[in-house]
């Protein structure tokens, strides 16, 4: 009795939770823009760098925090834009700044690699619709 | 929430003995009426600050010391390293969230952020604001404040920056090199 109505229970949470994750992901202001202050498209850079990271309007919170109008930043490096009705991966193509930084010290082989922001809500999901920065290329030199 | 108040009460007790009596009389009135009396006595009594890391540092990226700007409306861009940004109320160490001093000293470090004209807040976790100033000279400083908007310990702020406003068309924010 209390088994199946447990079992019962966790099926309906599932059903649920499967619903609103695709169904409800979380919005930004209209005019929100995420965007890579630095380095510019097309820069060249030697050895460690900085990245800046942009966003007007709606605010940055930590992972796990739950407030309307925020979000944390992902790098993607060398990456696609991953599925956006999911968490961001986690890895080293796809950097998360979960306490809420604005910036990061990238280390990168010599060579050219893409960068671009992915802004994601408090479980690491992509806001809907995404914010997601211009993907730039740089070239980094030995 | 109730009891973390009534935490604050008792806290603020302790180091207040001229409250203590009237901080007990309302421990003991019910839960709803503590609000007020509460967050009076926790905004009078001061509490430790929030920690803070040592090279945590807040830094105006844009526009730069000394820069004329032209055009009364324009960027203001908060550079934050080894720290995080959270929005008020939120608790979770090393964050904190900015406020901009404008032509003002640095307010008191071990209260809460006055707000008004000359020290706006950020509470929802921003990171860049537009600010509208009038032509002329003006001061511009960064202040992170935690959860309460009381500043870190150390306190996590930028140099004061000045700037001078000529009116005009706004110009294109350009971004500069970080050190």
């Amino acid at each position: 009795m209390t088994r199946a109505h447990l079992l019962a229970g966790l099926a309906a949470i599932a059903l649920l939770g499967g619903a609103t994750a695709t169904a409800q992901r979380r919005a930004m202001p209209e005019n929100a823009r995420v965007y890579i202050l630095w380095p510019p498209d097309g820069a060249t850079v030697k050895g460690g760098f900085w990245v800046r990271m942009g966003l007007s309007e709606g605010g940055i919170a930590p992972a796990g925090i739950d407030k309307a109008m925020t979000g944390h930043h992902h790098l993607l490096v060398d990456a696609d834009l991953p599925p956006l009705d999911q968490p961001i991966p986690n890895d080293r193509n796809h950097l998360h700044f979960g306490l809420g930084q604005t910036e990061a010290r990238l280390d990168l082989p010599p060579g050219r690699h893409t960068l671009q922001l992915l802004l994601a809500d408090e479980n690491h999901v992509p806001h809907d619709p995404p914010l997601a920065s211009k993907r730039i290329t740089i070239t980094v030199l030995p | 929430m109730p009891s973390t108040r009534r935490h604050l009460l008792l806290a603020s007790a302790a180091m207040l003995p001229a409250a203590a009596g009237q901080a007990a009389a309302q421990t003991r009135a019910p839960d709803h009426a503590h609000a007020a009396p509460a967050a009076t006595a926790a905004a009078e009594a001061p509490r430790p600050r929030s920690a803070a890391p040592k090279d945590a540092y807040v830094y105006i990226g844009w526009p730069q010391d000394g820069q004329v700007i032209s055009g009364t409306r324009f960027k203001v861009w908060f550079g934050t390293r080894n720290f995080g940004v959270a929005p008020a109320g939120v608790t979770t160490a090393n964050t904190g969230h900015h406020h901009i001093i404008v032509d003002a000293p640095l307010p008191a470090l071990d209260r809460p952020i006055p707000n008004d004209r000359n020290h706006l807040h950020f509470g929802l976790g921003q990171t860049e604001t537009m600010l509208e100033l009038p032509p002329g000279v003006h001061t511009l400083q960064l202040l992170m404040g935690d959860a309460d908007h009381i500043p870190h310990d150390p306190p996590v702020m930028s140099k004061r920056i000045t700037v001078t406003v000529r009116p005009g068309r706004p110009q294109a924010v350009a971004a500069s090199q970080p050190q």
